[in-house]
């Protein structure tokens, strides 16, 4: 039979749509690829699942790295500071501020569209990025809502809350994506407010289900001992064989009135592990028991397999912001090693599941107790990274006093005290995983940093010091290889390889610089 | 912007939110410990000076913030100059703009926070008319102290200005109610003991006799004991006593000498006898810093808690 010209419309209209659907698709983000993220994208806050903050890139290297040359720089225009991560998916980067999501070419650093969230009470303190599934690009609000946004332009497809800003609720989350599960979290602690978590559906903005970490007051069985607080305010990590999300969970308040709420508090100031098709608790570990002076256990948990103690172990590395650093067994949430990081002088030793004992003497009262570390933290939410390479685990951190005050006057409710910091310098470490010994110090400056750290296979460490200079540093030592002052780093670096050419995108105040190899060189073949 | 209480006599007209606020106040001893401030609203942050904040290099935290020797807990407030009363609707659209654009730093009710100042203990605040100096340090910012400048409409800096003024006025009648730490909170070191700890630890830098000849006259309270941990500490502490001062060899083999204006490692700066700021890169000189202050960061490592009262005791009868 011979077609007609029906037909034959038909079917180009037929090979048409379909070839528009495979571009279609090829734009969007698809759940697996976050399994094994490709070199060109960096595809969620920290790059992969694991939390390493790792890249396998080997163009740049501590050979050539003096080389690096500014690609492109975004303003914003904001007199806000980056604090995000940017995240890259099919060529466009997006990054944020609180409520402004801007998204560039990345290619051409031409801003592709930009949405602003209409003006609202929430605290506009800082924004961590975003996420994104299928066409959907996912922004939280400060006042505690979730947006999906088509990635095509930036129209807001839904608007949910997810929590009550009313409340004292808001969010700088940069959520994460598990199959179809959108976690998401909120911060909260000028209020004694339950620890929220929730399961979004990434399609309809449904709420799968829900996470407290601190129960509702009134809750039957409430372990807590009284305390609220606990907000998951940090993009969390996946094990996809053990199928675990965990994620840390901040200070219990009221923060500084210990007394008002006796025991451990759990699970404030813990590292959790959640299934995320249920959103029930797995295990749990207090880095901070009973924590009286607001210090979040929210950092990062980095993933990391290999041997400990010459048995093979999937372990969870935390630098937190208490000053110890963890390795658990993040099967079961065992400590297999408790190690200060960092100036500490406020537990009396360590008890027989790994974890700090708060001494009693240093917990806030009227006449002032001094403090290592102080309110600041040890560190706190900029990024660590693991180099597999050399099994350091590099982290920025922060040697400090303060000094913490409470009173029975000062009530119980939010802060409930008064502290005040001392003095403080900031100091890369390397930590040797296996032992937790620090293997070398790169002094950062006066005051607490604010950059977050990333490594690569080329043996180079990207971050930034207090001073407001880009670094790059050899691994093996903390050497400095090359620097440029791009003005405070508030952000954690990312690398990605795009058109055979690799970009180290970094922010420096409230703008967003992307340094590479000249072109000539990586085409001549020079820049080895 | 140097401390000075007003002469001028004040009366604050009293808002309808100033009048509910008074209402609560009266009945906030009575209740138990765990409820008053609750009833009082959202409680801000109390807190830490240079959390996170952009403090560049080479300017130490508090360093240059004026109001020397006063503890902005412990003294009473400057009072405002000019009355000014503003409509409750005004106040309440301030009390949202702040809160989201301000919050953070400054405490939601202005009382300070995370690496803001306490604004209704200000100075300024207390000289503004109608946001004839809020509405510049807003629009400008004070980029040097972390401070970014805002850009806002007409009516949402009018409506801030508002906010502060109706906030300062609440405050004053809370009287130190919460997060405030008052000099009868740090009585309980002894002198004597301090007095030893401080011939083996201090006496090193400092003479009862000299330096601290009467330093419990100039300072006292909260802005003792930071200045005693840390001499450019806190909000209270004023500029640091003794500057950080290097000597810097050039390639040539001449030496230039002067106080430390930035440091980093890349870049060395001084300010000269003259005045003039001169830098060098790092790799190209060789230079040698003597910052007074080290030894107190050293001593933060050394000293117990009994040691610091101990110390604060010895300090308060150098009167």
């Amino acid at each position: 039979m011979k077609p007609d010209r029906h037909t034959c419309r038909l079917a180009l209209a037929l090979v048409v749509s379909l070839a528009f659907c495979g571009w279609v698709l090829a734009q969007e983000l698809n759940p697996e690829t976050l399994l094994k993220p490709a070199a060109d994208s960096w595809p969620t806050y920290h790059g992969d699942y694991s939390g390493q903050r790792h890249s396998r890139l080997t163009q740049i290297t501590p050979a050539n790295v003096t080389q690096l040359t500014l690609a492109w720089a975004f303003q914003t225009g904001q007199a806000t500071q980056i604090k995000s991560t940017p995240i890259l998916v099919n060529g466009t980067i997006y990054v944020t501020t609180p409520d402004n999501l801007w998204a560039i070419d990345a290619r051409s650093a031409r801003q592709r569209w930009r949405y602003t969230y209409p003006t609202n009470e929430g605290f506009h303190i800082g924004h961590r990025g975003v996420a994104l599934y299928k066409d959907l690009v996912y922004l939280t609000t400060p006042d505690a809502h979730l947006l999906a946004l088509d990635a095509k332009d930036g129209k807001v497809r839904w608007d949910v809350a997810i929590a009550d800003s009313k409340k004292g609720y808001w969010s700088t989350n940069a959520p994460l994506l598990i199959r179809n599960h959108l976690l998401v979290g909120v911060s909260g602690d000028f209020d004694n407010l339950p620890g929220i978590l929730k399961s979004i559906d990434p399609d309809t903005g449904t709420t799968q289900w829900t996470f407290y970490s601190t129960p509702p007051v009134g809750t039957p069985g409430d372990p807590s001992g009284g305390a609220t607080g606990g907000q998951m305010w940090m993009t969390g990590t996946y094990d996809p064989q053990l199928n675990l999300f965990y994620v840390g969970t901040g200070n219990p308040t009221p923060t500084l009135n210990g007394k008002i709420r006796p025991g451990d508090n759990p699970w404030t100031c813990s590292i959790v592990a959640l299934n995320p098709d249920t959103g029930k608790l797995v295990w749990g570990f207090q880095a901070s028991p009973h924590d009286t002076h607001d210090w979040d256990a929210a950092e990062v948990p980095v993933l990391v397999d290999g041997n400990f103690n010459g048995a093979p172990r999937r372990m969870l590395l935390q630098a937190s912001r208490n000053g110890y650093f963890f390795v658990l067994d993040r099967t079961n949430g065992t400590s297999l090693l408790t190690t200060p990081f960092a100036t500490v002088n406020w537990a009396s030793g360590l008890d027989k599941d790994g974890r700090p004992i708060p001494n009693p003497a240093k917990e806030p009262a009227p006449d002032g107790r001094l403090i290592a570390p102080n309110e600041a933290g040890a560190t706190n939410y900029r990024s660590p990274s693991f180099d597999p390479g050399t099994g350091l685990f590099i982290v920025s951190a922060h040697d400090a006093y303060g000094i913490y005050f409470f009173k029975p006057e000062h009530g119980a409710y939010g802060w409930a005290g008064a502290d005040y910091n001392v003095s403080g310098k900031g100091v890369l470490r390397a930590i040797d995983h296996q032992t937790g010994e620090v293997r070398w110090n790169h002094e950062l400056g006066d005051g607490a940093p604010s950059a977050g750290v990333l490594t690569t296979d080329a043996g180079l460490i990207f971050t930034g010091d207090t001073a407001g200079n880009a670094l790059a540093l050899r691994t093996a030592d903390g050497a400095t290889l090359w620097h440029s002052g791009i003005g405070r780093v508030g952000n954690s670096p990312v690398t990605y390889e795009l058109d055979g050419r690799q970009y180290l995108v970094i922010g420096g105040g409230s703008a967003l610089y992307s340094f590479a190899l000249p072109e000539h060189a990586i085409a001549s073949g020079s820049a080895r | 912007m140097p401390f000075r209480l007003s002469l001028w006599r004040v009366t604050m007209r009293v808002t309808p939110a100033l009048a509910l606020c008074a209402c609560i106040v009266i009945f906030a001893p009575q209740r138990p410990a765990a409820q008053g401030p609750a009833a009082q609203g959202p409680a801000g942050r109390g807190g830490g000076t240079a959390a996170g904040g952009p403090a560049p290099a080479g300017q130490r935290p508090g360093q240059g913030r004026g109001r020397e020797g006063v503890s902005p807990a412990s003294q009473r407030r400057p009072q405002t100059v000019t009355p000014q009363s503003y409509p409750a609707a005004q106040v309440q659209a301030g009390q949202r703009v702040f809160s989201a654009q301000c919050g953070f730093c400054h405490g939601r009710d202005a009382t300070g926070g995370e690496g803001g100042t306490d604004l209704t203990r200000s100075t300024l605040v207390a000289e503004d008319v109608r946001g004839d100096k809020i509405g510049t340090v807003v629009r400008s910012g004070r980029v040097e102290k972390g401070m970014p400048a805002f850009h806002l409409s007409d009516a949402d800096v009018a409506a801030i200005v508002a906010f502060i003024h109706d906030s300062k006025a609440t405050a004053e009648t809370l009287l130190g109610a919460r997060r405030t730490v008052g000099a009868s909170d740090l009585q309980t070191g002894n002198a004597e003991a301090g007095k030893r700890y401080f011939s083996g630890a201090c006496a090193r830098c400092h003479s009862p006799d000299r330096d601290l000849a009467g330093v419990a006259k100039r300072f006292e309270g909260l802005a003792l004991l930071q200045r005693m941990l840390y001499p450019a500490a806190g909000r209270g502490g004023g500029a640091a006593p003794a500057p950080a001062q290097v000597t810097v060899t050039l390639a040539s083999g001449q030496t230039v000498t002067g106080k430390l204006a930035y440091r980093d490692e890349f870049t060395i700066t001084l300010t000269d006898a003259s005045g003039w700021s001169r830098s060098w890169p790092t790799n190209q000189v060789t230079f040698t810093v003597n910052d007074p202050l080290q030894a107190h960061v050293d001593q933060l490592g050394k000293y117990t808690d009994d040691d610091m009262h101990n110390v604060l005791a010895y300090l308060q009868t150098l009167r």
